[in-house]
């Protein structure tokens, strides 16, 4: 069995706990608790045949990470960057914070989720926005841990990666 | 049963991470410190007083014990194994069990083989091993890094987390009670093993666990239990039967059994001082210990990293009077970043002179204060920041007192101005004392910026009023310049002179006669000889 260690990355209240229980539970809470520290979970996923075990480190959220948080971060081979639609702040704390996870854990594969695309109509990334990013190659995905839309997509995309950045 | 036990477990940990991480996130160390201690408190203490505690406990049953059918045996085997009574009682009444053994890659914490004790629910391993890695990365954070830091294990309940570490991955015991401290060396002894068996698979690891496979029947080694025997007591007479079959045995086999006793002792004995002999370069600065291989009547080998700045494995040893021969040492170079190592090195290569104080903080940041000569200040500057493990260099608080000297004599001597009669290029009488006194400085200044490694140079410009026409006043101002410099000359001096004539011109708004124009000024301009400052400067 192949394992991979992915954090989830990101602002405070973004979604990124949502995320993981959603994908990990199918369940989804319209209540906030706030992540201390990290919370550990596991979720198995086939990719193209590829039986492999998902260590998902769901980190607490900050404006930016100390260096307690740091150490978290080693060893990982795959991170989600989880975005706040509504919020626009939460994208450019998202990129500083992929400059820096660079530094420490090297270009892993990652991916930048747009979180909240069931609400649409307060957001405040533009397509703008997304096409910047893209154009700077970085994947993105709109998401919503309430709905679940691409949330399965969104993992096992990121899972894809993992196993090509390995084989090259 | 077994399996709602192993949901205990990994249910136990979830709020340790939490609490732990929680309070820590306001006041860091202190009530890192608090947070920590009921939880895990026992187990940063260090195993020495645990055992002694656990003897001592071992201790009282034994006089219980002494004269019953297990008193008996236990005695046997103290007698056979050559450990003391005390340590044969505690080993076996203490009730503790192996649960499960994990092999787990330090970086990431991914499981990479993981063995439970007799059918038990392995499901949680893949979030026990990532929550003890996570734990660990927080200790180790929080308890600031260093070797001192790492935890090595900690008590949760009715379990104890051991864990034995290296830099590539580690080896954790979940054990159910009191383990004992054998199971320290087995862990010890079967990481060593692994570590040697898949150094590659380790390096190269990706998150493919299948070429660990084969290292199960190692781990499995360590999966132990051991349960008090609860039968009921004696009756007296059997007691006191046994207690006279022991003494019978004592009287008839005791001379021998003394003797191999002795050896046996001695054996364990001698482990235990290669061990600690070890231990030794595991704290030495400079030294890393990769592995060893304990041989059997042969040297231990020991397979170490050195920077060229440690001592040598021999000497270390020799300072605590441990013989080297004992060990065979294969040492690869590397260059360490150990603050010790660093800051020897940065003495090395600077070679302090004896005002300048030096403080290399752990992040790597040189502080150079207090006084130094001039060329050493320049040199230093030059090549501090390029030795390795330092990160900047601060040498603000840094100089030469000489240089405040001359800074002080170049400005007295800048600040002079020597005045001359109408269409005269010789001074007014009155002028000669100041000049002799400037000319004195002069030779003074040439003689300290030489032993700096300074050559100096002096520029004379002289001025004159603007009567008369031009072409006069240009040379009558040259000429006033090149009376100064003869001056000099006749002092033997070696400074190279320029004097320049100003003219008239050269006075801004300066209109009609005017003696305080008639007069020469002076500039002086130092120049390194030290290589690498490639400005002149001037004060
Ligand atoms: N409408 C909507 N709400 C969401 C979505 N994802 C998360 N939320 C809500 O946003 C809030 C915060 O979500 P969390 O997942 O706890 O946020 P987090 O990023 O883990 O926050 P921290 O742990 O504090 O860093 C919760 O109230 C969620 O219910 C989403 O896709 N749509
Ligand atoms: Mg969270």
């Amino acid at each position: 069995m192949i394992s991979k260690k992915v954090c989830m990355l990101g602002v405070f209240a973004v979604g990124k706990t949502a995320l993981v229980q959603k994908y990990v539970r199918s369940i989804f809470s319209d209540r906030y608790l706030s992540t201390v520290g990290v919370k550990i979970s596991k979720v198995e996923v086939n990719a193209d045949g590829v039986d492999t075990c998902l260590v998902l480190w769901d980190l607490e959220g900050k404006d930016f990470y100390t260096e307690i948080n740091l150490p978290y971060l080693r060893g990982a081979m795959g991170y989600f960057l989880v975005v706040d639609g509504t919020r626009r702040e939460t994208l450019d704390t998202a990129m500083e914070l992929r400059a820096k996870v660079t530094e420490m854990v090297g270009a892993v594969p990652h991916i930048i989720l747009l979180n909240k695309c069931d609400l649409k109509d307060n957001w405040e990334i533009t397509e703008d926005d997304i096409s910047a990013l893209e154009k700077q190659n970085i994947p993105v995905v709109k998401t919503s841990a309430k709905t679940g839309q691409s949330v399965n997509e969104a993992f096992l995309s990121l899972t894809r990666a993992m196993h090509c950045f390995q084989s090259t | 049963m077994r399996s709602n036990k192993d949901n205990n477990l990994s249910m136990a940990m979830g709020p340790i991470v939490d609490d732990i991480v929680k309070k820590s996130m306001h006041d860091k160390m202190r009530d890192f410190i608090n947070a920590m201690f009921p939880l895990m408190g026992p187990a940063i203490r260090k195993s020495i007083s645990e055992s002694f505690r656990a003897m001592m406990v071992g201790f009282s049953k034994s006089m219980e014990m002494a004269f019953s059918w297990k008193g008996l045996r236990w005695r046997m085997e103290a007698l056979r194994t050559g450990k003391p009574f005390s340590e044969v009682v505690l080993l076996h009444t203490l009730v503790y069990r192996v649960e499960q053994v994990f092999f787990i890659h330090s970086a990431t914490g991914i499981s990479i083989e993981h063995v439970v004790n007799e059918g038990a629910d392995s499901r949680d391993a893949v979030m026990v091993s990532a929550m003890l890695t996570a734990i660990q990365d927080f200790v180790q954070d929080c308890l600031a890094s260093g070797k001192d830091g790492a935890l090595e294990s900690m008590r949760h309940g009715e379990f104890t987390f051991m864990v034995e570490k290296s830099p590539l991955a580690y080896l954790a015991c979940i054990v159910r009670g009191t383990p004992p401290e054998s199971l320290r060396e087995q862990m010890h002894i079967c990481l060593e093993t692994l570590l040697v068996k898949y150094a590659d698979e380790l390096e190269r690891f990706d998150g493919d666990t299948a070429p660990f496979v084969t290292c199960r029947p190692y781990m499995e080694q360590l999966l132990d239990a051991h349960y008090v025997d609860e039968g009921k007591p004696a009756p007296l007479w059997t007691k006191m039967l046994f207690g006279l079959v022991f003494l019978a045995i004592i009287g008839a086999f005791g001379y021998w059994q003394y003797e191999n006793h002795l050896a046996t002792e001695e054996a364990a004995a001698f482990r235990q001082q290669m061990r600690e002999a070890v231990n030794l370069l595991r704290h030495e600065p400079g030294i890393e210990v990769t592995h060893i291989n304990m041989r059997e009547n042969a040297p231990w080998e020991v397979f170490c990293l050195k920077d060229r700045l440690a001592r040598s494995p021999e000497e270390v040893m020799l300072e605590h009077s441990v013989d080297p021969s004992k060990f065979s040492f294969q040492i690869s170079p590397h260059t360490s970043h150990e603050p010790i190592i660093v800051e020897k090195n940065v003495k090395q290569a600077l070679n302090l002179p004896p005002g300048v104080n030096m403080v290399l903080d752990a992040g790597g940041s040189l502080t150079l204060s207090g006084t130094a000569p001039m060329e050493w200040i320049l040199m230093a500057g030059n090549k501090a920041a390029l030795l390795p493990g330092v990160t900047s260099v601060d040498m603000s608080a840094l100089s030469d007192p000489r240089m405040n000297m001359l800074k002080e004599m170049t400005s007295v001597v800048e600040n002079v101005t020597i005045s001359f009669p109408l269409n005269s290029d010789i001074p007014y009488a009155e002028e000669m004392p100041r000049l002799v006194h400037a000319v004195d400085m002069l030779v003074t200044i040439e003689h300290l910026a030489e032993t700096m490694g300074l050559s100096v140079s002096l520029s004379i410009y002289g001025h004159a009023d603007p009567t008369g026409t031009d072409k006069r006043n240009y040379e009558l101002s040259q000429a006033r310049a090149r009376t100064i410099a003869a001056m000099l000359y006749n002092r033997e001096s070696s400074m190279p002179v320029y004097a320049y004539g100003m003219g008239a011109d050269q006075f801004p708004g300066a209109t009609g006669y005017d003696a305080r124009k008639r007069k020469i000024e002076m500039r002086l301009r130092f120049t390194s000889s030290v290589q690498g400052l490639r400005e002149n400067f001037k004060f």
